[in-house]
């Protein structure tokens, strides 16, 4: 019995010939490109912004686009080209900002349902869905008026812990799924606690799943904000946003000042069309199978 | 005799179907396993020997009874409580399914040092990668497998794997739940002989679940052998291949081909009638280590 342990040796076996593809092929590449020249451009407006943003130049108020103002200038005589990019930013760090405050919230509200005993999951889950049945933006409109004057940080953290929901609920019904999973189980007999089971073995798995939801979350965030700026219930009108922009253009809507409504729309447009596709992408390599068994 | 490590005390676990019924997946097992020991659970399928396991390393809360490991009662959410890490740390399961029992996300390295990671272990090696290589290469395999996915393994390696990640810890207490189950022969004997290794050289013990009885006959120093969630016989392998008692247990050895056709073909069956089985037996001490179910019937 003493010779019995016997390494029965390694097989080496050849790397499978794997046919390269060509770089970027299927990738949303103009989408990617356009966003990040939106990003950049907006990160770095300080350095190429002809005017300065907030300065009312009242004699050159309501002018269509020329040579010295290029998208022309709002009804406060603002120029419209550096408000874009100087907005910009706002509207993307809100975008952005939200979108990671309702995914935490999610991820982390869907596991607990997803991982807690059946009264809870079901108590939770009601929760959830009473959230969910509440018109979002009726919400917004609520949890803004507990947490007073609008700045940048609330807006976005209103929108945030209003837009969790459905998130939530694909996270719960994927956690259910994953929980019973032999690794779960083996990774909980060796000692493992909620955020190491969350971490390692739960989010991996079902990120394929919420990636669209995710980046759709940013769109809504940017559209949210515009919407409340629009109504008037948002950012204050000194605080120059996409959003706050179109606002403004509710006033001009029947004086044939095109470019007041067009260009911040259709910089929010184009923006939003990006993360659609990139997201519609993403969703598309989150559905490939990762394994072969 | 040596010093006890696990104590199963009347243990039982029911799994509800519905509101009326009930599945008594084990029903009143007790057994004990000594240190350095490799104590076999036989039985047909569905006779609750998985159940056992799991009860054993918590992972199914028993109806009734009581699991002694090292004197802790592990049942006692008070007392395991106070000894997590102790009992997290020294026994370790294998799984009988290696697909599902390591994720597919994870490197081959991450699996492994994964209980290290979790503990907070300083590893002996340097990094925890270089411990999953050791252990990598004491499974048998080499280190090149450290990144890659369990996908790109096969069924044996995969299996090692989980081997290699329970042994990371160095446990005394090694709960296999059908290792070798979905492996073919020739990798069968290279995980049996890995086993018989760890418990020869480390001294750890062994809580191993098989429904092929030659394997058994071959690793276990005692064997029970379960019957519809009930133990129906408990003996050292010895005893209970040349000496079997009850019933159920005659006619599960019965069942072991002989490598000789002419013998095979002249056999006769003993098949055992379930009708004849009383779950209302009470174990017998009939010889030194041999118990056996005796009921009214049986």
């Amino acid at each position: 019995m003493d010779n019995l342990f016997v390494q029965v040796g390694i097989r080496p076996i050849p790397a499978p010939q794997v046919k390269k593809q060509k770089w970027g092929r299927g990738k949303p590449l103009a989408s990617i490109a356009v966003l990040t020249l939106i990003l950049l451009s907006c990160l770095f407006c300080d350095f190429f912004i002809p005017k300065d943003p907030t300065y009312m130049d009242l004699y050159h108020a309501n002018v269509a686009p020329n040579s010295e103002f290029w998208f022309g200038t709002d009804t406060m005589g603002r120029d419209i080209f550096s408000m874009i990019f100087y907005g910009g930013r706002i509207s993307l760090f809100i975008g952005f900002f939200a979108t990671l405050i309702s995914t935490a919230i999610a991820i982390i509200f869907g596991a607990i349902s997803g991982l807690a005993p059946k009264w809870l999951d079901e108590v939770l889950m009601r929760f959830t869905e009473i959230l969910l049945s509440i018109p979002n933006l009726l919400l917004i409109i609520f949890v803004q008026a507990i947490l007073g004057k609008a700045n940048v940080l609330s807006i976005s953290l209103v929108i945030g812990i209003t837009g969790w929901t459905s998130i939530a609920k694909v996270v719960r019904t994927e956690v259910r799924q994953i929980r019973s999973a032999e690794y779960v189980v083996a990774s909980r007999c060796m000692g493992a606690g909620f955020f190491h089971i969350l971490w390692k073995h739960l989010i991996p798995n079902f990120v394929s799943s919420i990636m669209f939801m995710v980046v759709m979350n940013i769109r809504g965030a940017i559209g949210a904000e515009s919407t409340l700026s629009f109504m008037g219930i948002g950012l204050p009108l000194e605080v120059i946003s996409w959003g706050s922009m179109l606002s403004l253009s509710e006033k001009v809507l029947l004086s044939g000042s095109w470019w007041l409504i067009l260009i911040p729309g259709a910089f929010l447009v184009v923006t939003l069309l990006c993360v659609t596709n990139i997201g519609n992408y993403l969703r598309k390599c989150g559905n490939r199978k990762v394994s072969n068994l | 005799m040596s010093e006890i490590l696990l104590d199963v005390k009347g243990l039982t676990h029911y799994f509800r179907l519905s509101k009326t019924a009930v599945i008594k997946a084990v029903d009143d097992v007790s057994f004990q396993i000594h240190k350095g020991e490799i104590f076999g659970l036989v039985g047909e399928s569905g006779s609750g020997k998985s159940t056992v396991a799991r009860c054993v390393m918590n992972v199914h809360k028993p109806a009734s009874g009581s699991i002694y490991y090292q004197g802790i009662d592990t049942c006692d959410p008070a007392q395991f409580r106070k000894n997590r890490k102790l009992l997290q740390t020294s026994r370790q399961f294998i799984f009988q399914d290696s697909t599902s029992s390591l994720n597919q996300r994870m490197r081959v390295a991450d699996i492994i040092a994964e209980p290290m990671a979790i503990h907070h272990v300083k590893p002996q090696r340097g990094s925890l990668r270089e411990e999953a290589a050791f252990q990598l290469h004491y499974v048998g395999l080499d280190s090149s497998y450290l990144d890659k996915y369990p996908s790109e393994l096969s069924g044996g390696m995969r299996q090692r794997v989980t081997i290699a990640r329970a042994l990371s810890m160095e446990p005394e207490l090694l709960v296999a739940d059908e290792p070798i189950a979905s492996l073919d022969v020739s990798i069968q004997a290279q995980i049996i002989n890995l086993f018989a290794h760890c418990n020869r050289e480390h001294g750890c013990s062994i809580l191993f679940i098989a429904h092929d009885l030659a394997v058994v006959k071959y690793l276990c120093h005692r064997v029970g052998v379960m019957f519809q969630g009930k133990l129906v016989e408990v003996a050292t392998t010895k005893e209970l291949f040349e000496n079997p008692l009850h019933p159920y247990t005659k006619s599960l050895l019965a069942a072991i081909p002989i490598p000789n056709p002419r013998l095979e073909r002249a056999r006769v069956w003993h098949p055992f009638d379930p009708g004849l089985f009383d779950r209302n037996g009470k174990m017998v001490e009939v010889s030194q280590g041999h118990f056996v179910l005796k009921g009214e019937t049986v």
